[in-house]
């Protein structure tokens, strides 16, 4: 699956899009891959102020489970409930409707620490 | 450096494992060692994974503690399970994504590994279609259930060889009931060299599926200072 270009990339299968000083965050199509259907998504709390690299969420397959963690620091600002009856839509869809967190950025120069599609993909082979 | 395997002779308390994975884990996450895996028996032991269920324990706790089972809730996906002599346990410590075939996913490549162990047995592995791990004509062969932190996985498989592992039946083993599991031993009968022929094709399968060739270390023999150095006091 092609990586969408617009959007920056963690080392931890993050991905994050960001418009008006919100980030948006769900994992990667490798990430998904890897944990196959998910059968639960740990969401945080809604207005929890998190830091770059805290453990925020968890996603769980029958047989697996990973951390997520916020890329970047902020106020959880939105969560996606629709994962909780359905989160198999993170495996349907990683980079769109399953999307998990939104942040609140406080400091935008800490965009500059992700990664762009290119950089991520040499982390990351080809499935 | 290459990676490598630790590899227990004797049965290890599933605590002291325990910490010896999450030394493992925080080393591999911060990049001190290179994607390793431990290959080990435990005592006798029942885990319940994250979404596990506690009513899948068919006797209360008095009686676990009778016939010498731990019981532990632990970090990893999956549900309850038991550990024991006579079964191999692969602790992977790797950060994925590394290695092409990653993209086949870590779930498919651990059974993968159990499939090609059971093939060098001359007995016919497979998958089952929403039930992981290995599968056999007669039963459940191999279990899988495995966490991610920083995508580093810790957690694993284990791989029923000799037929002693009466832990199973006291409970309904990954919530599947009316399935059976099986071992090694019940296929193909005894032999005196099983447990050391069978950790040696997964570690040689482990090596071959997951793309990382393996220098091998026993803990109880001469190992150098970078593995001392982490180890848990052993029992």
């Amino acid at each position: 699956m092609a990586l969408p270009q617009e959007l920056f990339y963690t080392k931890s299968h993050e991905w994050i899009s960001f418009e008006n000083g919100i980030a948006t965050i769900g994992i990667t199509d490798f990430a998904q891959h890897q944990l196959s259907d998910l059968t639960f998504v740990e969401l945080p709390d809604s207005g929890q102020t998190v830091s770059s690299g805290d453990e925020v969420a968890v996603v769980e397959s029958v047989k697996a489970a990973a951390d997520v963690y916020a890329p970047i620091s902020g106020d959880i600002v939105e969560v996606n409930n629709a994962l909780e009856d359905d989160p198999e839509i993170v495996n349907r869809d990683a980079f769109g409707e399953g999307w998990i967190f939104k942040i609140n950025v406080i400091n935008e120069s800490e965009l500059d620490e992700l990664m762009d599609a290119d950089s991520y993909q040499e982390i990351c082979p080809e499935s | 450096m290459d990676s490598y395997s630790v590899i227990f002779k004797k049965p290890v308390d599933y605590s002291k494992a325990l910490e010896y994975q999450h030394r493992l884990l925080q080393a591999r996450q911060n990049d001190e060692i290179p994607d390793m895996v431990v290959l080990l028996q435990h005592k006798s032991v029942i885990t319940i994974g994250n979404r596990g269920r506690k009513n899948y324990l068919l006797k209360n706790l008095d009686e676990y503690k009778e016939l010498g089972i731990d019981i532990y809730h632990v970090e990893r996906g999956g549900d309850v399970t038991y550990h024991g002599p006579g079964q191999w346990v692969l602790y992977p410590i790797m950060k994925l994504g590394k290695k092409n075939v990653d993209s086949h996913g870590y779930l498919f490549n651990l059974e993968e590994i159990a499939i090609r162990v059971l093939r060098d047995f001359k007995i016919k592995g497979f998958r089952k279609k929403n039930k992981s791990g290995a599968w056999t004509d007669d039963g459940k062969i191999a279990a899988i259930g495995f966490r991610l932190k920083k995508w580093v996985t810790f957690h694993g498989m284990s791989f029923n060889v000799l037929d002693k592992l009466n832990g199973f039946q006291t409970i309904v083993p990954c919530g599947l009931e009316g399935d059976q599991i099986t071992c090694l031993e019940k296929l193909i009968g005894f032999n005196n060299n099983m447990m050391d022929e069978v950790g040696n094709r997964i570690l040689y399968h482990f090596a071959n599926v997951c793309d990382r060739p393996l220098t091998h270390y026993f803990i109880d023999k001469n190992i150098p200072e970078f593995i001392k150095k982490l180890k848990p006091p052993l029992n």
